[in-house]
């Protein structure tokens, strides 16, 4: 089937998301106006004005009743998704790199970037009432290399951040403490996404490599390589597949050809590490993936400004990898 | 003591004439000893005092020399004169007048002739040095063999220290069976990769890792990290592999990869290996600068590891300096209007003299006869001038002038069947101060025929320019790719005996800057090296069918294994390209058959194969009766893939098993949290999109899609 081709952002997308049920696409870009879309037809309900400069990350929580979004204007926004309108706002020192809503959809988490001499730190607030986005309950400041991907732990109990160096850290949220570090990547962590049931999570990596790890021990589980860098994976919730986006980097795309540049999605088996597929289409390097929760589409946002919303055809779900004897 | 008075009597009397002064008296207080030695008062002097023995390094004896008769004393002298003079001045000698009778007497009896010797004093020792180096064991004539020493060696001889021992002859070692990759039951080649590494510390290191072309998976024979510093290369038949170190080079051989000897030779940049592999050259540039003895060239014996040769300068000529003839009896060298062949094991000028050519530009062996080609550039009125030169007899069994010669180069066929020069000729040549400028270039290709009798010669005239050319191996075709930016054509002749070359097929517009023959001929690869998108193409010359074409991202390097049935494609690091590096591998028709991609990747070397050992007749049975052999090969590879499959699924299978587990133990877990999860979210199952069927309302939303069915046409 035809992809749809979401055309609404005048600049690069940074982040796409589906909210729980599958129905909706948010999208940030390196325009101010992150976007809503419906996943079943492309067509855009509207968009969440006020940023000032590129939005870096966005989130919806669970009941799709809230949505986050973070940027380089050096705010932090909450919004109410079924209006548009903004709830709150809160300036930071520096540009937001990542920002989440818990499980419960209760507590925000976002972070901040190392930049004009102000250290990189992680900012935890309750959200349940939305004036309540500037009294931070948790404040760390990470030292070293900045965070730039992250994610909730099971039960909200703890908190995963990926690092610039490509370190992976466990914090401990009831005494904000590490707990773990694991160093498997060599390069920045571009994204880090769970898989359905939250036990396990993908990475992706500038070292052209994506990892899967256990949510609970950050053992690496399995490693899917490339050649080129990788801006963003995303676990099938009902098959045994992983979805990888990236090519080359943005800088050098100018200056090569299209199918040089390796800007297809691919597909790789979750457990055998093999690529089984590439679909292509953008032309420029995809930065953010997403499958949709029910597993029967998945969307891509890239470099070149635009979302492509790709339905599986029957023979995805037919195609079986033989290892029968 | 009796110096010191006579100048003080000397000081008084000259005080007493110049009148009234009394002059200090200078004698000695009574009761002085003298106790000041001579080495105290002047010391510096008394050490440069000539000493008897100053200038002994200067002397050499030679001896050896023929016993004559008054008669032609003189003329002797005089050639003597002349051939040790070239090492210095000779600033003084001593003939010894020998035995004459003695030889009449040795005549009649047929005893050994009796000899003679002289000594010769040089003006410097470095000159002494030189001629002994260089006369020792020279022969004068054809019964007296010169035997050259310095003088000083008979003062080391004579005092060799009591307690010198006899050295142990070193135990023989074994390096075990140096073909054992030959005995591969199924013949599979191997191949060498060289990584290049991160240098540590200041030197670099490159990785070495050897893979065995194995179906359907190459298997690792060798991984050695850091195995070299810059490059690695095998020798011509590929019994050892050398690898490059900061104090010189070590060959490593035999079943795993053993140190089978190594060359001292500080910062040896470049080495060749001779057609049999018994002698190594290693070349070290920077050596010239560095050291006082410099040792710019040395030849080794591979198997001793023994210093063979050294030059200490050499001519500037693009490597390898020292060309071998096909069979390590000769290796010659060019040098300002010589050629200087030496002959083996002597590793002595053969004939005792080089070869004198005014004006000789390059020159190259035959690699099947020892027959060498060079070519004289033009010199006013005198034509350019290509000749082919039989060594040791130094007959001129060809020579063919050329005008309007702008530059020559000589390929030979790998056979030696036929030679072909490629002439750039000019129309018009401007002289500006130290260069010469030519325009209105075109080319001749000609074409000696080395079998035929008199060796007739052919010539191709093609007025574009040429970007390559290269003859099949074996048999008598010839490719030239010619043609300008944006109108590139391939041609290919075919040379028959008695007759011109004639133009078999012409490819027309068609890009490309390089081409490979398969070392067997007939198959050909023609690529477009060193840029973005650069197709190979894979023809079967028998017939000019184009068997496959390929668009590879890039390709900087190409190479067939040497039995001709798969060729890589790699895209190196040393290109400075970053990402997708890596190889290609295909077989001999154009079908990629892996590819892979390694950082740092840099070149892929196969391991060559000593030449066959069935003789023509044999090798074209083999080949008239394929059908009878090919179905026994199928069969085994059909089985291997079928048995790899296996292992695959098998190994799948396992990989599963235990991932299943891991799961099961996560899934027990994750449901157990059920509980504390619905507790996060206000007691709304969540888990499934479909789990919490009082969260559930349906909605039915019309989409419009229209649905057109167009059969795609091929």
């Amino acid at each position: 089937m035809r992809p749809l081709m979401l055309q609404g952002h005048s600049r690069a997308i940074t982040q796409i998301k589906y909210n729980r049920e599958g129905d909706l696409i948010f999208s940030a870009a390196k325009d101010a106006s992150p976007c809503l879309w419906y996943s079943h037809n492309g067509e855009r309900l509207g968009t969440f004005d006020g940023h000032n400069g590129t939005v870096w990350c966005i989130d919806i929580d669970w009941k799709t009743q809230q949505f986050l979004s973070g940027g380089g204007d050096m705010t932090i926004r909450l919004w109410d998704c079924e209006t548009g309108k903004e709830l709150n706002q809160l300036d930071r020192d520096s540009p937001v790199r990542t920002s989440l809503f818990s499980y419960s959809g209760n507590m925000v988490v976002y972070s901040t970037d190392a930049a004009m001499s102000k250290p990189c730190e992680i900012f935890l607030a309750d959200v349940r009432d939305p004036d309540q986005l500037g009294e931070s309950v948790t404040r760390i400041t990470v030292e070293g290399p900045k965070v730039t991907a992250l994610l909730w732990g099971p039960l909200d109990h703890t908190l995963i951040t990926g690092h610039e160096s490509g370190k992976l850290t466990q914090w401990d949220l009831r005494t904000n403490k590490i707990i773990t570090t694991v160093e498997d990547h060599q390069a920045t962590i571009n994204d880090m996404q769970a898989s359905k049931d939250g036990t396990m999570f993908i990475t992706a990596s500038k070292d052209h490599t994506s990892k899967l790890f256990d949510m609970d021990t950050l053992e690496c589980l399995k490693t899917y390589k490339t050649e080129r860098p990788v801006n963003s994976g995303c676990i099938s919730p009902n098959l045994e597949h992983v979805c990888l986006g990236g090519g080359q980097e943005a800088m050098e795309v100018t200056t090569t050809a299209t199918s040089q540049g390796k800007f297809e999605a691919r597909f790789f088996h979750l457990v055998f590490e093999e690529e089984f597929a590439r679909v292509k289409g953008h032309f420029g390097p995809i930065n953010s993936l997403g499958f949709h929760p029910g597993g029967t589409q998945y969307a891509s946002g890239a470099e070149d400004g635009y979302l492509r919303v790709h339905n599986f055809d029957q023979s995805y779900f037919d195609y079986k990898y033989d290892f029968y004897m | 003591m009796a110096k010191k008075k006579d100048s003080v009597d000397h000081g008084s009397t000259e005080g007493v004439k110049n009148g009234g002064d009394v002059d200090p008296d200078f004698s000695d207080p009574e009761g002085y000893v003298d106790d000041i030695t001579d080495e105290e008062l002047c010391g510096d002097l008394l050490r440069k005092k000539p000493r008897e023995t100053d200038g002994v390094e200067s002397i050499i004896v030679v001896d050896g020399l023929p016993v004559v008769g008054e008669d032609r004393l003189d003329k002797l002298k005089g050639v003597l004169r002349k051939i040790f003079g070239k090492f210095g001045n000779i600033s003084s000698e001593y003939f010894a007048p020998g035995d004459i009778e003695g030889v009449t007497a040795a005549q009649a009896s047929g005893n050994p002739l009796p000899t003679t010797y002289m000594f010769i004093e040089y003006e410097n020792s470095a000159a002494a040095l030189e001629a002994v180096k260089t006369m020792d064991s020279y022969k004068f004539d054809k019964s007296h063999t010169l035997l050259v020493n310095l003088f000083t060696d008979f003062d080391k001889y004579e005092n060799i220290p009591e307690n010198w021992v006899t050295p142990q002859p070193q135990p023989y070692k074994d390096p075990g069976n140096l073909w054992y990759h030959l005995l591969e039951p199924d013949s599979f080649d191997q191949y060498l990769i060289l990584k290049i590494g991160v240098s540590k510390g200041g030197t670099a290191a490159n990785d070495l890792l050897v893979m065995l072309n194995a179906s359907p998976e190459p298997t690792e024979v060798l991984n050695r990290a850091g195995g070299t510093e810059t490059i690695a290369k095998w020798s011509p038949s590929g019994t050892y592999l050398a690898s490059f170190h900061g104090k010189g080079v070590a060959i490593w051989g035999g079943k795993d990869f053993e140190k089978i000897n190594r060359y001292a030779h500080p910062h040896a940049e470049l080495i060749d290996f001779s057609p049999n592999e018994r002698y190594l050259v290693t070349f070290a540039p920077r050596a010239e600068r560095m050291y006082d003895n410099s040792e710019v060239l040395i030849i080794w014996e591979i198997r001793t590891g023994a210093k063979k040769r050294t030059f200490s300068e050499i001519y500037k000529s693009p490597w390898p300096v020292i060309k071998w003839s096909h069979d390590d009896k000769y290796f010659a060298k060019m040098g300002p209007d010589t050629i200087s062949v030496y002959e083996t094991p002597s590793f002595r000028l053969q004939d005792n003299r080089s070869v004198k050519i005014a004006g000789v530009r390059d020159f190259s062996w035959s690699p099947s006869d020892n027959i060498l080609a060079y070519w004289v550039a033009e010199d006013k009125d005198v034509p350019a001038r290509v000749t082919l030169l039989e060594i040791p007899s130094r007959n001129e069994i060809r020579a063919k002038n050329l005008f309007n010669v702008a530059e020559c180069r000589m390929h030979w066929q790998k056979s030696g069947d036929f030679l072909c020069v490629k002439v750039d000729r000019y129309s018009k040549v401007k002289k500006e101060k130290h260069d010469t400028k030519y325009s209105g270039l075109y080319y001749n290709f000609e074409i000696f025929h080395m079998r035929e009798k008199q060796i007739p010669v052919d010539s191709v005239e093609i007025k574009e320019p040429i970007i390559a050319f290269a003859w099949e191996p074996i048999g008598s075709k010839f490719t030239i790719i010619h043609g300008e930016q944006n109108n590139v054509n391939t041609s290919f002749y075919g040379v028959k005996k008695g007759d011109t070359p004639t133009l078999l097929k012409k490819f027309e517009r068609k890009r490309f800057n390089a081409l490979f023959w398969a070392p067997q001929g007939q198959f050909i690869v023609l690529a477009l090296l060193k840029s973005a998108e650069g197709p190979l193409e894979f023809i079967d010359t028998s017939d000019f069918t184009i068997m496959s074409t390929l668009m590879p991202e890039m390709t900087t390097d190409v190479e067939w294994d040497p039995t001709g049935r798969f060729v890589s494609a790699c895209v190196s690091a040393w290109s400075g390209k970053v990402s997708d590096t890596g190889f290609t591998l295909l077989n001999f028709q154009g079908r990629v058959l892996r590819k892979e991609r390694i950082d740092r990747f840099g070149n892929l070397f196969w391991r060559p194969r000593p030449p066959c050992l069935l003789s023509n007749a044999q090798i074209k049975d083999i080949k008239k009766n394929l059908k009878k052999y090919s179905p026994q090969f199928e069969t085994k590879d059909r089985l291997r893939l079928s048995k790899a499959s296996k292992e695959m699924l098998q190994k799948r299978q396992d990989i599963l098993d235990a991932w299943s587990d891991y799961r099961r133990k996560k899934e027990d877990d994750y449901s157990q949290q059920k509980k504390q999860r619905m507790l996060l979210r206000n007691n709304v199952d969540t888990d499934e999109l479909d789990s919490d069927k009082s969260q559930m309302h349906e909605e039915t939303i019309d989409v419009l899609i229209r649905e057109d069915i167009v059969p795609i046409e091929e």
